[in-house]
């Protein structure tokens, strides 16, 4: 259970909610968050004030559309584009329904893509079960944390 | 008396006639271009305004061929019309024509031909009028620039006025669902601790958030089905409607369907918006019959023949039948439910109007707009017919299966 999960949301309500919806999944991975698309890539590619990050990718990477500074589909491309990160999956998690961000993200490379429910009840578990899915099921690419420490 | 029968005498180069004068002076004075033109072609006489017209001094154009001004387009026409009107195929020509002026530009004429002939029928030359129309023809295209370019204002502030509604709707979301969250998170935590007026206080909220929510969706739809490319297919609406009724006995066991559907429905159109356009119909069929049958139990009227007990709720009967008109097929689906005022059937279809409160069973005021919305992209306008208490009858035409397929019973 020592996978992470690396949350792309700027919005501090829905970073709350997400949180919410993990522990009531019971859900323990570490839920890592970055504020914006430009943190969230120095994180991943280890460099600025994350460099000195322990070495492996999350589990998986819930990324909001809308980010300030790099928006997702960017913060997508780019993991796609580089060597060390681009198996790492991705689900998509956002407010928006309109089809031409749905079909730019499944062209860049996207694994999922989830429009996020208004109702509380729909959107624990549907958090809930994207975390069970790809953090405690998934087998994730190797590279990742856990596998990384199983593998030492 | 029509120009083409008078025998008229031989062109004015021959010797002056009676009569002669008056016809040259009306030639002369004419602001209508005018040619006297042998069956060759040859223009013999000319008159000023055709020379001001086309820039030439009428030395200049007397003797010359038709052709020789005529805009090369048109040359070919000009030629099979001369032909037809001295073999008498043609008795007249009244067309277009371009010639071209003396500077190279366009001269957009009406012409108007008619043959003169002698006693044996035998065409002897034309007499042409020739309306300068090169002004009309500007104001004309000018006008109908004018309106494309009015026709793209009106579709470009449309379609900016959907992306301002679906951002909107879109950027409501995050913080609706803060409130929604967070207003149930809150029931959850610290329920017990709330005096009954806070209880209430809160369960406002969550009921507000919750109506927001229903209003968003809805928005949502109704842009959906504005926006979505159609995928027209051979439709089964039997089928179609079947489904729906399924899905309305599931969603509601309390109350008994009694729903008939006449089979061999069969239109050509986008099944996904069809389904929705008849789950909006059937939804508010079933709604407003509840409405009815809980309103009328609780005036504590004696119940209806067909309800076995005072307690269980009348059945919901709803009606899905088609008829065949021309190439088209008048859907209708009918309830027994609460009705509406006729009044205010205008108001019916469009969106955030309702007709009945909250307590009456009225929802956002959306659905009918979307069942309008796609009524409209598949060329069909649905309609409503009411009577207040008895119950309501929507139509609408739908396109048939192209030729080949069942026709439906009638």
């Amino acid at each position: 259970m020592h996978k992470e999960i690396l949350l792309v949301e700027d919005n501090p309500d829905d970073v709350e909610l997400t949180r919410l919806a993990f522990d009531e999944a019971k859900i323990a991975n570490r839920l890592v968050v970055m504020g914006d698309g430009a943190e969230a890539l120095d994180y991943l590619l280890r460099e600025g004030t994350h460099a000195d990050r322990a070495e492996g990718n999350p589990a998986v990477i819930l990324l909001d559309l809308k980010l300030p500074k790099v928006n997702g589909l960017e913060v997508l491309k780019a993991v796609r584009g580089t060597a060390g990160l681009k198996s790492i999956p991705v689900v998509m998690l956002t407010s928006s329904q309109t089809e031409s961000d749905v079909v730019q993200s499944y062209e860049l490379g996207v694994n999922a893509y989830v429009v996020k429910p208004v109702e509380f009840k729909q959107f624990v578990t549907a958090i809930a079960d994207l975390g069970v899915f790809w953090a405690v099921l998934n087998e994730p690419p190797p590279g990742s944390l856990r596998a990384a420490r199983r593998y030492e | 008396m029509p120009l083409h029968s008078m025998s008229l005498p031989l062109p004015p180069s021959n010797a002056p006639k009676a009569g002669d004068d008056r016809f040259r002076l009306a030639m002369t004075a004419s602001n209508i271009g005018m040619a006297i033109v042998s069956t060759d072609g040859i223009w013999l006489e000319v008159n000023p305004a055709l020379c001001a017209m086309l820039g030439y001094r009428v030395d200049e154009l007397r003797g010359r061929h038709y052709s020789e001004v005529t805009h090369p387009d048109d040359l070919a026409i000009s030629q099979h019309l001369v032909a037809a009107l001295v073999s008498g195929a043609l008795a007249s020509v009244d067309e277009h024509k371009r010639y071209v002026h003396r500077d190279g530009s366009d001269v957009w004429v009406q012409l108007n031909v008619a043959v003169m002939r002698d006693e044996d029928g035998t065409a002897q030359y034309f007499i042409s009028h020739m309306r300068d129309i090169r002004g009309e023809r500007e104001a004309g295209m000018a006008l109908s620039a004018r309106a494309e370019e009015r026709s793209a204002e009106l579709d470009a502030s449309h379609r900016q006025l959907q992306l301002f509604a679906d951002a909107v709707a879109h950027d409501l979301r995050a913080p609706l669902r803060s409130i929604e969250s967070f207003s149930a998170l809150l029931h959850e935590r610290a329920a017990e601790r709330l005096n009954e007026t806070d209880r209430d206080y809160l369960a406002r909220i969550r009921a507000a958030a919750s109506r927001m929510t229903g209003l968003l969706a809805a928005l949502t739809e109704l842009s959906h089905v504005t926006r979505t490319q159609m995928r027209i297919a051979p439709v089964d609406l039997s089928l179609l409607a079947d489904w729906v009724g399924a899905e309305l006995q599931d969603a509601d066991p309390h109350h008994r369907a009694q729903i008939s559907v006449q089979p061999g429905l069969q239109v050509e159109g986008d099944e996904r918006l069809l389904k929705l356009m008849l789950n909006q119909l059937m939804h508010n069929a079933w709604k407003f019959t509840c409405e009815r049958s809980a309103a009328r139990h609780a005036a504590g009227q004696a119940s209806a023949p067909s309800a076995p007990s005072a307690d269980e709720p009348e059945p919901v009967r709803i009606e899905v039948f088609g008829e065949r008109s021309g190439d088209r097929l008048v859907l209708s689906v009918r309830d027994q439910g609460t009705g509406f005022d006729m009044r205010y059937a205008h108001k019916l279809f469009e969106p955030f109007q309702r007709l009945h409160g909250p307590d009456q069973g009225g929802g956002h005021g959306l659905g009918l707009a979307i069942a309008w919305r796609i009524a409209e992209r598949h060329r069909g306008q649905l309609r409503a017919h009411s009577q207040p208490d008895l119950g309501s009858t929507f139509t609408v035409e739908l396109p048939v299966v192209s030729a080949g397929e069942d026709t439906p019973n009638a």
